[in-house]
């Protein structure tokens, strides 16, 4: 099976400083997949570089057979339409509701559904990540844990081949974080490709799923699922 | 048997569903986020208004002054030899052979002295004062007209020693006179483009700054558009139609404005209106409100386009 996400010798420099040197990487359908290392490692760097935040300094990066290194400025939309990303600040508009919020999701993605249809689909997304009920509120007027269930909601709703998440747990307490993966686990069981990044040990070892370790920017080391033991850079 | 559906036309309502979308997204938002940033529009807005009407005012002054230099330049190949009141017929009738065998002339026609006083009587500002004689006070005239108006001055000096001719003022021509109007006129025309276009920047640099602004207040909400993946006409779209809303209705204001200033001119009085702005008149006022609402939606769309592209280039 083809790769979703492939990073070829992706090398990304700020400045002076190299945030990602040299990764090869690739990511099938349907696998998810867990982005480890210290602070500074450049696991955010990495996500961007998948997301067309940034551009590679050398090297490649394939999307859905899209290549983002390579990417004129008009077609990143096209790119950023099949990868869904989830923040650790969430990124949601805030004079929209929680409805509308990942309504806006969907139609961003294909203008051509019609408003009926994407409030089906926007309450169907909510009611998987139990917001059903909070469809109405305004990001303000829902916690840490909720604004996140939106952002996946708002992620997943127009069913991305590729879902990226940075630190999704980092706000949430230990129980909202073990829901919110589980609910990344059924995700990727459809067929998206989940890569996670995170500092979340815990969950990675509970989850034995695969495992990247970047450190300093250098992809250390690869653990397929099951096999996830001691997690080098941790315990240095 | 069976029952015929009816069956539904998808991409028809695909299509109905992608206009209502853009234009929601579009047309809607950008009216919305117009009203709520009314007070940071404001000041470009009444800038616009007040720059559009001068424009529109200036642009009919222009008009004026341009038919006036299209008349000027009509009455410079027309030589009038006025005749004195005793002339001999069988002398003007010569000189009108004379005139109409040479090679520089392209027609010569005679007026008679009663004619001269209807003419004057038709002109604007000349009825009382053509009636307040009791003598006709206007000679007859051979009026030239000149193929080239380079030739006036050399027939002239032809034609002031012919016995028909008014020895006191044989002619209408006036040496360097056309040159000096043609000149004001050049000058005025320059420095009515120059103001034009003056006024033309300090709209487009005032919109401009108001876009950036808007742009600036909602930075956060731009880049999560542009991070969940909506294309480029979506994020940049709204801000476009924003500016052009605003250059539209600082343009209607002030086309609105022009059209009834010029329209009381017209209406003040025809015969001291003609000379004040001569060719000015209600379909003229018109056009030029049109033209004010035109360039309010040009000045303030390219203003939007200018901010945009510096503002929101990926």
């Amino acid at each position: 099976m083809p790769a979703l996400v492939e990073l070829v010798g992706a090398t990304h420099q700020y400045g002076e400083r190299v945030a990602i040197d040299d990764v090869h990487l690739a990511l099938r359908p349907g696998e998810l997949a867990f982005l480890v290392g210290p602070s500074g490692a450049g696991k955010t760097t990495l996500l961007k570089l998948i997301n067309r935040e940034v551009r590679p300094t050398s090297g490649e990066v394939w999307i859905d057979g899209l290549p983002a290194h390579a990417l004129r400025p008009s077609r990143i939309a096209e790119l950023r339409r099949r990868v869904g990303v989830v923040y650790q600040d969430y990124k949601l508009l805030p004079r929209l509701t929680a409805l509308e919020n990942v309504a806006f999701g969907l139609q961003v993605a294909d203008l051509g559904v019609a408003d009926a249809e994407a409030h089906d689909r926007a309450l169907d997304a909510l009611e998987a990540v139990g917001l059903g009920d909070r469809a109405g509120s305004f990001p303000a007027e829902l916690s840490g844990g909720q604004q996140q269930r939106v952002a996946i909601a708002r992620a997943v709703v127009a069913q991305p081949p590729v879902l990226v998440a940075d630190e999704p747990t980092g706000n949430l307490d230990l129980e909202t974080a073990w829901q919110v993966m589980k609910l990344m686990e059924q995700i990727s069981r459809f067929g998206t490709t989940v890569l996670i990044a995170t500092h979340n040990l815990d969950i990675v070892r509970r989850m034995q799923r695969r495992v990247l370790t970047l450190v300093e920017g250098r992809l250390v080391r690869d653990q397929p699922a099951g096999r996830v033991g001691r997690l080098a850079w941790a315990s240095s | 048997m069976g029952i015929v559906v009816r069956a539904p036309f998808p991409r028809r309502g695909r299509l109905l569903n992608v206009v209502r979308n853009t234009f929601r997204h579009l047309f809607l938002g950008a009216a919305r986020n117009w009203m709520r940033n009314l007070g940071a529009t404001a000041p470009a807005l009444g800038s616009m208004t007040l720059l559009l009407l001068l424009s529109g005012l200036v642009g009919l002054t222009a008009y004026a002054v341009q038919s006036l230099a299209a008349a000027q330049a009509g009455e410079a190949a027309v030589l009038h030899v006025y005749l004195r009141d005793d002339a001999k017929p069988d002398d003007v009738t010569a000189l009108r052979a004379r005139l109409a065998g040479d090679h520089r002339v392209a027609s010569v026609s005679l007026t008679s002295k009663a004619d001269a006083l209807k003419r004057a009587q038709h002109r604007p500002g000349m009825a009382d004062l053509a009636g307040a004689v009791e003598d006709n006070p206007f000679p007859a005239s051979l009026d030239v007209r000149v193929r080239s108006v380079q030739d006036v001055g050399p027939l002239a000096d032809a034609v002031d020693s012919s016995p028909p001719v008014d020895p006191i003022l044989p002619t209408s021509y006036n040496p360097g006179a056309n040159d000096r109007i043609q000149k004001a006129l050049l000058i005025a025309g320059i420095t009515g483009g120059a103001f034009l276009l003056l006024l033309g920047f300090v709209a487009v640099t005032v919109t401009a700054n108001s876009i950036r602004a808007a742009i600036h207040a909602r930075q956060n909400e731009v880049a999560i558009m542009q991070l969940v993946g909506a294309p480029r006409w979506m994020v940049r779209g709204p801000f476009l139609v924003e500016g052009a809303m605003t250059g539209g209705i600082a343009g209607l204001a002030a086309g609105l404005v022009t059209l009834l200033a010029g329209v009381a001119v017209v209406a003040a009085g025809r015969s001291s209106f003609a000379q004040i702005a001569p060719g000015v008149g209600f379909g003229v006022c018109l056009v030029a409100a049109a033209v004010v609402v035109l360039a309010g939606l040009v000045l303030g769309s390219v203003a939007s386009l200018l901010s945009v592209h510096r503002q929101l280039e990926t």
